[in-house]
């Protein structure tokens, strides 16, 4: 299926009812109803084997799903075999992740949730299955279409793929790899200046200059 | 009045873990609503003149000593909304310091004059008669001294910029070091996340300090939410005390005869929205421009490690000029993490392979003269950034988008990646049109940010047009004055940091 018959059958499913503007926002507030009721239907396509495995203890500002499904992107996104870079599975990926999220304020964070879901979930109408049990190369081409898509796709596309890479590359551990010096000053021993000097007494007078 | 005493290094700072009372009331002359490029020279203009001045600022004290340089650490620690803040299709981050000292200690040291063409388009446009380059031009040359401004030296251009600057001349495009403000310059390349080692002469190491040797005192975690007046005239502001686990710990009420807002061109309006004053003109956060920028990145046959010297070294002015294309653009280094935000080489293994070269890539900023079809509203629970690309500026996008390519080609880069949702990558200049004559204006598409709002209170002559009299003052409420780029009638190309030091300098005196 290619990218604009895709984003069809998408906009199909998912738009019935709700207003262009919606989608045109972070505030996917209205999916997660949509969602929720969907979901209800395509229960048993939905099924993961994932879904019986647990978050572990650390990540409970994280739903299942959502460790799963960045647990998951992680190995789609972030290949390293063939590399020096460090595997993904050596960087807390998912910790950092967890970290960004909960700086959001609720309303957001949830609204991202509900947006995540729906990516997760959107693979079951296109490939049977949901996003975290695609294969490598599937759930690759899927983001790949995602990015030439409509707003909605290219958002949801967008915002997982930069979770992702600023969680791994955040970690000084993946910087040796590609020679990124990170923080220098101490190492270097630079001097600290202080305050500058207070201003000397030369000054533009609002009386002599003003019209 | 005795000899200002001023510390050494750092300040001293009110903060929440210092609050001993729940419930807090001070007095001044001047309260100063945010301690940025406005609020810090105003504070110190005014407290130099022998009032007393309370500068409020709703972000943390971080001291030069613990930046981290780490960038992420720095976006979650310095920056608004976390370094999360955007506009409401998620396709613009809208960068903003929110520290004390604002976005003064993260921002990349350039500095410009306002354009002369810009001030004529003001004066012409806006009644703003007075604001001529002769009228400015003293404020812009004490400044500029202040903050120790000065051409980029040939060692403060790093070799992205010296790559950039070749292809340039290969072009026959005017090119210039960019000027900054900066003592010593260590070359860490960490602008962005505030300079460690007090040399970029951001607010917390000048204005602040020196306003703190005349008296003035601050106030860090402290976030105002509404702006207070009586008989028409403004008479302080209540605030509150929030702590960095997000409890508040005390309500704060300074009571002055005169109040300037320079908390940044989102905070300022929202701050008169939710207060419900000098919106006489219902401009109170419309007309709200940004700069949107690109980091339109490119790799090279050679290595450049683009992190390493200072950030931004020189400058193409050869479109600058509306009739010429109204863009710059500026060399422009950044971090690993960064890149992973400017260019969609494709999902997986293109993408690793893209960043295992990171050191064989340069950028270029795209700065574009946007119109201000912004607007900032305040909903009762959050602000909203309503902000999308106008049609009437896409071509100048994609003018500045070209341009970029042309030059890193010319430069001898071997691809430049095009900072869309989708992956376009550019090979020669063949590829150019087909590459950016297809990017639509639409959310998503392109991956923006910026550095620069302004405009949401903007000046002029006509109270029925415009927010804010050209000597700061509000129209509608004697006693409250704004003083920071939400000032700037229309977008004014360049970084703005100049103009609002001149321009708060110039209010505080005509204010004193």
């Amino acid at each position: 299926m290619n990218s604009q018959s895709q984003a069809r059958q998408i906009q199909r499913v998912w738009q019935q009812g709700l207003a262009r503007r919606q989608f045109l926002k972070w505030g996917l507030g209205s999916v997660a109803t949509v969602a929720a009721v969907a979901a209800g239907g395509f229960a048993l396509l939905r099924r993961s084997p994932r879904d019986a495995v647990s978050r572990p203890g650390w990540a409970a500002d994280l739903s299942d799903d959502e460790f799963h499904l960045f647990d998951r992107a992680r190995e789609v996104l972030l290949p390293v075999a063939g590399t020096a870079l460090v595997d993904s599975a050596a960087i807390p990926v998912v910790q950092n992740i967890q970290r960004t999220l909960n700086y959001l304020d609720p309303v957001t964070r949830k609204e991202l949730g509900a947006g995540l879901g729906l990516l997760d979930n959107i693979a079951v109408f296109t490939h049977g299955c949901r996003f975290v049990d695609l294969e490598l190369p599937e759930a690759r081409q899927m983001l790949d279409r995602w990015g030439e898509g409509g707003v909605l796709q290219r958002t949801l596309a967008t915002v997982l793929k930069q979770l992702v890479y600023s969680a791994y590359w955040q970690d000084p551990q993946t910087w040796q790899p590609v020679e990124f010096d990170g923080p220098v000053s101490d190492k270097w021993g630079l001097s600290y200046l202080g305050n500058a000097p207070l201003p000397g007494p030369l000054e533009v007078s609002a009386q002599e200059t003003t019209v | 009045m005795s000899s200002p005493i001023m510390k050494a290094s750092g300040l001293e700072v009110h903060q929440a873990t210092d609050v001993t009372d729940s419930q807090i009331t001070l007095e001044a002359d001047v309260v100063v609503v945010g301690s940025g490029a406005g609020g810090a020279v105003a504070a110190y203009e005014l407290a130099r003149q022998g009032k007393r001045v309370i500068i409020l600022e709703a972000g943390p004290y971080v001291p030069s000593k613990a930046f981290t340089e780490d960038f992420t650490d720095s976006l979650q620690t310095l920056y608004q909304d976390h370094g999360g803040q955007a506009n409401s299709s998620g396709d613009l981050l809208v960068l903003q310091g929110a520290c004390v000292g604002g976005s003064t200690v993260v921002n990349g040291c350039v500095c410009f004059r306002t354009p002369d063409f810009i001030l004529q388009d003001w004066q012409r446009d806006f009644g703003l008669s007075e604001l001529t380059e002769a009228e400015l031009g003293p404020y812009f040359d004490e400044v500029e001294r202040n903050l120790s401004v000065h051409d980029n030296g040939e060692h403060e251009i790093a070799r992205h910029g010296q790559v950039i600057r070749e292809g340039a001349r290969k072009l026959g495009w005017s090119t210039k070091p960019l000027r900054r403000n900066i003592r010593q310059c260590g070359l860490t390349g960490h602008c962005l996340s505030g300079c460690k080692t007090e040399r970029k002469q951001s607010m917390l190491v000048t204005y602040l300090p020196w306003a703190q040797a005349y008296g003035a005192e601050i106030y860090a975690d402290t976030r105002v939410e509404k702006v207070l007046t009586e008989g028409g005239r403004a008479s302080g502001v209540e605030a509150v005390v929030t702590g960095q686990d997000g409890i508040v710990v005390a309500s704060l009420t300074v009571r002055a005869p005169r109040v300037v807002l320079a908390a940044g061109a989102v905070q300022t309006p929202v701050l008169l929205l939710k207060s419900g004053l000098a919106n006489r003109s219902g401009q109170v956060g419309k007309n709200f421009a940004c700069h949107p920028s690109l980091l339109v990145a490119a790799r090279y046959p050679q290595p450049i490690y683009p992190w390493r010297g200072a950030l931004l070294g020189v400058h193409i002015d050869e479109f600058m000029h509306p009739d010429k294309g109204g863009f710059i653009l500026e060399d422009g280094g950044f971090g690993i993490v960064e890149m992973t935000m400017l260019a969609e080489p494709g999902t997986g293994e293109p993408f690793m392979e893209y960043m295992a070269n990171a050191r064989d890539l340069a950028g270029l900023v795209t700065l574009i003269h946007d119109h201000n079809v912004g607007t900032i509203s305040w909903d009762g629970e959050r602000k909203q950034i309503d902000y999308q690309l106008s049609e009437a500026d896409f071509p100048s996008m994609k003018r500045a988008i070209k341009a970029a390519a042309r030059l890193h080609l010319a430069s001898g880069a071997t691809e430049v990646y095009v900072p869309a949702s989708d992956r376009r990558i550019i090979r020669s200049e063949d590829d150019i049109d087909d590459q950016v004559d297809s990017l639509e204006n639409a959310p998503q598409h392109l991956r923006m940010v910026s550095y620069h709002p302004q405009g949401t209170c903007r000046m002029g002559a006509d109270p029925l047009q415009s927010v804010v009299k050209a000597n700061g003052e509000t129209h509608d409420v004697a006693g409250l004055y704004v003083a920071d780029a939400s000032l700037l009638p229309t977008s004014i190309i360049v970084n703005p940091q100049i103009t609002v030091y001149a321009l708060a300098t110039r209010i505080a005196r005509q204010m004193a």
